[in-house]
């Protein structure tokens, strides 16, 4: 479930509430009981493995897939049954977002604008500021198909923003963007989450999710595997501590016959990983280490518990579930 | 003050065909086509008329070729946009997936009317340039002829809309506009080939304005219930 920013005494309907969601393309379930929520001024970063079912689940809350099984909520009205009340609430940025050709930057604009129901003179301003921000002021009356990639991805955020929606649903924001439009893009998501919009966003590039979304979710084969703040996924994982010596121990007892000691990880001659087993205390395993070391005649250059990174967790969690996997189909 | 999305969709669609490349066709080409051929017939002996009358060949030219052309023009177009994801940031939108069908239709329908006037004016300004003896009735005839030839033109439309939605592969769109859409087409010009009589003109053309609605009213369904 979608991690709440608020006290239970403020807590609000989610903006955003997936239950159960599964979609089958012919044989093929693209979705099997996809659940999570989003609450208001909240970013959450959906990641997975390509063919995961990221894009189907955002098309879904779009409206573009419209035939699935469970429940999609918006702003508390289920959808498509709705699709008419919600079109105001969402911005969407598909992935390859697409305009048509003979169009200018600002005529594509402002057709998307003005369907929207931005009021023409709001409209002007509006799409002036967002082409000076992404740096697109100049390539105003440039015709589409003369736009490179990155331009026209930008075109397609921008489009998502004019109507000023509550929620953003961005399929590969970051794709195709330099680091500094990256960077821009990503300033852009914490200011929506400031000013109350929520966003919802794919991608591939984990450390760029990490950097703005408040919780993540990690979807694989279709199946949302796990959903949280990133620290609460951490806490959920086995814990590592990594020891560098400045002078290596001879043992008598190696480290790894610790018996909080689970497995042994990345391992040179000066410095090793080691995995802690579930429920240890970890600072008891470290002044063990220490003792041990100093015993053994070594000394410590660093020590210290591995946070994983946001990478670090992904993989960790698909690895965990292709092994489940495998173990089923061998059973 | 709001602009009814159904007028500003028109008006884009209707901007975007006007100017492809494609119209280009239509406006200058499709003329030029029918003015060269009636330019290599024999020339006529002295006080002799010619065999046809320019505007005569206009509208058999633009008969044979207008339909054919919107339809594919229309079709190719549904496809690509289809593919560039177009679609994806239009219908999140407050506007009926049926209203940017027949917006597109509207837009080369009329695109390709217009075109076909044009021809058709030429046609008659060249014959009366030339001195050529128009036919007794010569009005009556031609507009026939431009009803004959506008019905060509909705069928073709409808069938380029549907055909567009229902495929993905702007080839097999082709192959079915050429293969199936020419049939479909012949309904209007059905009593001109058989000389049937006035009564079946309008009977057919009732028939092609109720064709050309069938078949957007299944695209419409079809787009309705497409999935992105």
């Amino acid at each position: 479930m979608g991690h709440r920013r608020y006290s239970p005494a403020t807590v609000t309907p989610p903006l955003l509430q997936l239950t159960n969601v599964a979609k089958r393309f012919g044989y093929f379930p693209a979705l099997r009981g996809v659940s999570f929520e989003l609450q208001e001024a909240q970013v959450f970063g959906y990641i997975g493995p390509n063919g995961a079912g990221k894009t189907t689940t955002l098309k879904i809350l779009a409206g573009l897939l419209h035939e699935f099984e469970g429940t999609v909520h918006i702003a508390g009205k289920e959808v498509p049954l709705h699709r008419g009340a919600v079109q105001d609430v969402i911005g969407f940025l598909p992935q390859n977002a697409g305009f048509q050709q003979w169009r200018t930057s600002e005529s594509a604009l402002r057709s998307l604008g003005l369907l929207s129901g931005v009021a023409p003179k709001v409209l002007d301003e509006r799409i002036t500021m967002w082409l000076e921000r992404f740096g697109l002021a100049d390539k105003r009356h440039v015709k589409i198909k003369k736009l490179s990639g990155g331009m026209v991805q930008k075109l397609g955020l921008i489009q998502a923003l004019l109507h000023e929606p509550k929620l953003l649903i961005l399929d590969e924001p970051l794709a195709g963007l330099d680091p500094i439009s990256r960077n821009e893009v990503k300033a852009l998501v914490r200011e929506c989450r400031a000013r109350g919009t929520s966003v919802l966003f794919s991608s591939h590039i984990l450390s760029d999710v990490e950097d703005v979304a408040d919780s993540v979710g990690i979807l694989h084969a279709g199946s949302l595997l796990k959903s949280g703040t990133i620290d609460a996924l951490r806490s959920e994982l086995p814990v590592d501590i990594e020891i560098e010596f400045s002078v290596v121990p001879t043992f008598s007892v190696p480290l790894e016959e610790h018996q909080a000691v689970e497995s042994v990880g990345k391992t040179t001659e000066q410095s090793a990983v080691y995995r802690i087993v579930d429920g240890a205390d970890v600072d008891d395993v470290l002044h063990s280490f220490v003792e041990r070391t100093l015993a053994a005649g070594g000394r410590i250059r660093r020590l210290g518990v591995v946070h994983p990174d946001l990478d670090g967790l992904y993989a960790e969690y698909i690895s965990k579930a292709d092994q489940q996997q495998r173990a089923k189909r061998a059973k | 003050m709001s602009i009814s999305p159904v007028r500003m969709m028109l008006r884009d669609e209707l901007v975007g065909f006007a100017k492809s490349k494609v119209m280009v066709v239509l406006w200058v080409v499709l003329p030029l086509l029918a003015a060269l051929g009636y330019f290599l017939l024999p020339t006529p002996g002295a006080g002799q008329q010619p065999p046809v009358p320019m505007v005569t060949m206009m509208a058999l030219v633009l008969s044979s070729l207008a339909g054919t052309i919107a339809a594919v023009m229309i079709g190719v177009d549904i496809v690509g946009e289809k593919s560039r994801n177009v679609y994806d940031i239009l219908i999140i939108r407050p506007i009926s997936r049926t209203t940017i069908l027949w917006s597109k239709f509207l837009a080369v329908f009329l695109c390709v009317t217009i075109a076909c006037l044009i021809s058709l004016g030429l046609g008659i300004t060249i014959d009366l340039i030339r001195g050529v003896a128009l036919p007794a009735g010569l009005a009556t005839e031609t507009l026939k002829s431009l009803g004959s030839v506008i019905a060509v033109i909705a069928i073709s439309s409808s069938v380029g809309v549907l055909f567009g939605v229902l495929s993905n592969s702007t080839l097999v769109v082709v192959i079915l506009i050429l293969y199936v859409g020419q049939n479909l087409a012949i309904v209007p010009m059905l009593p001109a080939y058989l000389n049937l009589g006035d009564d079946w003109y309008w009977i057919m053309l009732v028939i092609s304005a109720g064709v050309a609605l069938g078949m957007m009213l299944l695209a419409g369904l079809s787009f309705r219930r497409t999935e992105f």
